[in-house]
């Protein structure tokens, strides 16, 4: 093989010696027939850019950060900054390659950050151990990119929301790309996003899949399956046995618990199947997940941030999606921005209901319709407040609100603003009635 | 079974009560894809990596992780600069030393309970004298190796049917591609998402003696509302049949009027049970039959003498006698039902499929373990049996690459420069430099001489080779590392479908694309 033509010097350890960038530079030296010639700079000029200048911002040291990492940092990004909120669990060992048995307990963002600089010398990586929301607009002002390895699709809507929220028209330095990836099992997609250019995290939002949920008289009255007794462990009795202590469901003294009033109520109704790790799963709600597809997701990731960082290559339009389990299938697509998207895309969202229907029925709408998904919504209309979750007095003072016709609050074409505390945005709906 | 069912609820609740212990919180995350018996496949296969180049120390790297029980790296180099740079198991202190060595050190700590081992030897000494070496593993990958020795290796393995697979991979900048060889490959576990069949069109008689036995005008609002869709379709679909001359409803119009039939039964507007019958009629007219892919499987008359084969030949047995089914198993959908209805219609399922799966062994001709021949019947409906082809078959078939020119174009434009490229570095006189635009469609134009090319598709493929002919990017590595590990799992559990020919990547416009070889 040609590299191993170089020459050999023993014992060299700092950064950038001489042939360090042998394959990486025969894309950034030349360029290939797919590269827009205007805004790629052979050679010295994107090298500098890539090696010296961006500063590129990892949301997520989990299955894919810690292959992001390890990928950015290879590929010759040298400022990376890294944030997670979570600790080592033993059950992240089968893919998080960063982590060791002795680092259970520990923060994953440090001990990925450390891990890479010593792995990879001369690449700086800040760790920063909390949550994205902790941080404000400068912060997000500093960098060039951000890629986001979440398996939260709260934190994912908010760090979308917030770099479109960052976009100042007059100013090109505030339009930080956003490259997402996700997977399950062997399946999984990686996307660019453009914020308030392309189509954004919110407007695909009904993509999802939908979560699975059962009906609370199932769970109470006509147990079938062994999830339903699981659901009535947690959901019903966890509340009703253990007052206000809160269901953690990453202590196994917990989980022990319901698996044992589960499996009891299950041999009350000769419901088979009820086992530990179908508790485990029910109540977590566990993806299944393996190195190698997020090696996959995270490759493609870090593949569109090298080709916008450097110009080498034109980047992803924008939705890539694989599946691994028939041969291996994949799609790669546009996918269109929505004009009523509530972040990004300016028209209210129109919603026709009856004129029967009260202000609770509403909010039980905008929680479960797939393309809204707002959890304890509040509502105003320009001139009053419908519903307020929060503050308590403000809840008690809206509450018998709830009760009350929409039609009696909102005129026929009417606008109301609907916000959530977790989410950096609000949407506004024009209200028709059938 | 059903008669000892809270027996059988005690023992599980006694083997199953204490935590699990760290091995299977460890792996928790992929037991719920691949099973016990998966990992226990993973655990006990042996795989060999040729080359330590980035992408097969990342392809490793995805195996040793969920715990494959024994890899060896085969590499004679040492480790150079460029090797350090892009390689993230090798570090500034591994320059000089051998590159086997330094990745397996660094690859055995992700995961202690693989073992790990480095060959220095050259794979050419190894082919040229110790042949029997390759036999001792379950699978071979190699990536980017010498097209010569590449083309030893395939032919040796493809020579003896019993072999290991082979996934030779090649890679060159943005772009890469991989094949699968092996001759044939056996899957019971294809977690295919076909549902299957509860037999409502063929309701098994316990069935239609407990749907015919309900007296729906006898019930209560409760107990009407919380009929199971199951009875009710075949209840249904045994009266239509009654008026129709033995028939099921057949054209649209008499599919219409069943299900308003469905909808006439309904006390009230809301009986969410007979909503879901109506939504699931289709099933009373859908002929339960045996799935297109094993009707051709059972008319090859190559069906290999293993334990697999026996089961097939079983399973074509009987489907051949009426009902001309494949045994029951089916996992009972969720329906609107109380508990003591649905739990019984289970049971239904069950002593059926207990007694079927009883069938089907006695059709066995040569005794089969017992646990095979139960995942066998559990699986029965997606089982598989796929041919495979010898590495470079398909170059050697220019009518089948022409005929895929056509309809997959950018997939076997880029295979062809590829193929072009391994011939540019087998040729002699090699210059020094890589290869030029008009070298590589010399070799393109040599195996495909009388095809018009589609232009864009090759030059984009031939432009991107010429411009890193010997690039390992690392994200290109990662990718591949990734994708090349699924395939390796798939191949050793049994489970899943693999390739069956090529898969090709572009990572400029970012796709993968399958040509069958
Ligand atoms: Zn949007």
């Amino acid at each position: 093989m040609a590299t191993t033509d170089a020459p050999i010097t023993n014992g060299i350890n700092y950064p950038d010696w001489e042939d360090r960038y042998y394959h990486v530079d025969q894309v950034l030296d030349n360029p290939g027939p797919r590269t827009d010639p205007d805004s790629f700079m052979a050679g010295d000029g994107v090298k500098n850019f890539l090696r010296n200048q961006c500063k590129i911002l990892v949301i997520g040291a989990g299955g894919l950060g810690c292959e992001i990492l390890a990928n950015l940092a290879l590929s010759g990004f040298k400022d990376i900054h890294v944030i997670d909120m979570d600790t080592i669990d033993i059950s992240n060992l089968n893919r998080q390659f960063l982590f060791r048995s002795k680092d259970v307990g520990q923060p994953k963002a440090t001990v990925a950050a450390e891990y890479i600089m010593k792995r990879v010398p001369g690449v700086k990586v800040t760790p920063y151990y909390g949550k994205i929301q902790d941080k404000d607009d400068d912060y997000y002002m500093q960098f060039n990119l951000v890629i986001c390895g979440l398996d939260s699709v709260e934190a994912r809507r908010w760090i979308n929301a917030t770099l479109v929220n960052l976009v100042d028209p007059e100013n090109p330095e505030s339009l930080k790309p956003l490259i997402d990836g996700g997977t399950e099992g062997f399946k999984g997609q990686a996307r660019v996003i453009l914020p308030t250019i392309t189509s954004c995290y919110e407007c695909s939002l009904d993509m999802l899949n939908k979560p699975t949920t059962f009906p609370i008289c199932t769970i109470a009255n006509t147990p079938r399956l062994p999830e339903h007794c699981i659901e009535w462990a947690s959901v019903l009795e966890w509340p009703k046995v253990k007052g206000d202590m809160k269901l953690d469901t990453d202590d196994p003294e917990h989980i022990q618990w319901l698996y044992s009033v589960a499996l009891e109520r299950a041999q009350e109704f000769k419901i088979e199947g009820v086992t530990w790790s179908l508790t485990q799963g029910v109540v977590k709600n566990i993806i299944p997940a393996i190195a190698s597809t997020n090696a996959i997701i995270a490759a493609s990731c870090c593949n569109e941030a090298f080709k916008i960082a450097t110009s080498s290559a034109a980047y992803l339009n924008n939705y890539f999606m694989l599946i691994g389990t028939e041969s291996v299938y994949s799609h790669t697509f546009e996918h269109e921005k929505r004009n009523d998207c509530p972040v990004c895309g300016g028209e209210s969202l129109e919603v026709s209901i009856s004129e029967s229907w009260t202000v609770e029925r509403l909010i039980e709408m905008l929680v479960e319709k797939q393309d809204i998904q707002i959890k304890k919504p509040s509502l105003s209309t320009p001139t009053k407040q419908i519903y307020f979750q929060a503050p308590p007095q403000l809840e008690v003072a809206t509450r018998p609100n709830l009760e009350k016709k929409v039609s009696e609050l909102v005129p026929d074409g009417g606008d109301v603003t609907v916000t959530a505390t977790t989410l950096p945005f609000s949407l506004s709906l024009r209200i028709t009635y059938t | 079974m059903v008669s000892n069912g809270s027996q059988d609820i005690k023992a599980e609740m006694a083997t199953s009560e204490v935590q699990p212990d760290n091995k299977t919180r460890r792996y928790d995350r992929q037991l719920r894809l691949w099973a016990a018996t998966g990992q226990s496949a993973l655990e006990s296969a042996r795989v060999l990596v040729i080359g330590a180049s980035a992408t097969a120390t990342s392809i490793l790297k995805n195996l040793v992780l969920p715990g494959i029980g024994h890899i060896t790296l085969l590499d004679h180099c040492v480790v150079s600069p460029a090797d350090a740079g892009n390689n993230f198991f090798f570090e500034g202190s591994s320059i000089g030393r051998n590159r086997a060595e330094e990745a397996v050190y660094r690859l055995a700590e992700l995961n202690d309970s693989v073992q790990a081992r480095a060959d220095t030897r050259d794979v050419a000494d190894v082919l040229a004298s110790d042949q029997s070496y390759f036999f001792g593993f379950s699978l071979i990958i190699t990536h980017n190796i010498a097209p010569v020795l590449l083309k030893r290796l395939a032919d040796l393995l493809w020579s003896n049917p019993s072999s290991p697979p082979l996934i030779p991979v090649r890679s060159a900048g943005f772009l890469a591609e991989f094949f699968v060889q092996f001759h044939t490959h056996e899957i019971i576990e294809s977690h295919t998402e076909d549902s299957t069949s509860l037999r409502i069109d063929k309701p098994f008689p316990a069935l239609l003696q407990a749907a015919r036995e309900l007296k729906f005008d006898a019930m209560d609002t409760t107990d009407h509302g919380h009929i199971p869709y199951v009875y009710i379709l075949v209840r249904a679909l045994d009266d239509w049949k009654t008026a129709h001359d033995g028939l099921p409803p057949q054209t649209y119009a008499e599919k219409q009027e069943f299900k308003s039939l469905l909808n006439a039964q309904k006390r009230t507007l809301d009986e969410e049970n007979f909503d879901e019958a109506v939504a699931q009629s289709y099933r009373a007219w859908t002929p339960t039959i045996t799935p297109p892919h094993l009707v051709e499987l059972f008319a090859d008359t190559t069906i290999p003498s293993t334990p697999f084969g026996h089961l097939l030949a079983a399973l074509q047995s009987f489907s051949r006698r009426p009902p001309h089914v494949l045994p029951l198993s089916v996992t009972l959908p969720d329906m609107k039902s109380d508990t003591e209805s649905y739990v019984r219609l289970q049971n239904l399922y069950r002593t059926q499929a207990a007694e079927e799966r009883e069938q089907f062994r006695a059709l066995l001709r040569v005794p089969v373990q017992n646990e095979l021949v139960d995942l066998f019947v559990k699986n029965a409906h997606g089982v598989q049996l796929l041919k495979g082809a010898c590495y470079g078959a398909l170059d050697a078939t220019p009518e089948k690459l022409t005929a895929h020119l056509g309809s997959l174009t950018r997939e076997t434009a880029t295979h062809l420069a590829f193929f072009a490229l391994d011939a540019w570095r087998s040729s002699p006189p090699r210059q020094s430099g890589g290869p030029t635009d008009s070298e590589l469609r010399e070799h393109i134009v040599s195996l495909v001489p009388s095809v018009e090319l589609d232009e864009k598709e090759i030059s984009d493929a031939v432009g991107e080779i010429i411009r890193a002919p010997t690039a390992d990017l690392p994200n290109v590595a990662a990718f591949l590392g990734g994708i090349v590990a699924q395939e390796a799992i798939k191949m050793i559990t049994r489970q899943y479908i693999p390739v069956n020919g090529y898969c090709v990547i572009d990572l400029v416009d970012t796709w993968t694309g399958v040509l069958p070889s």
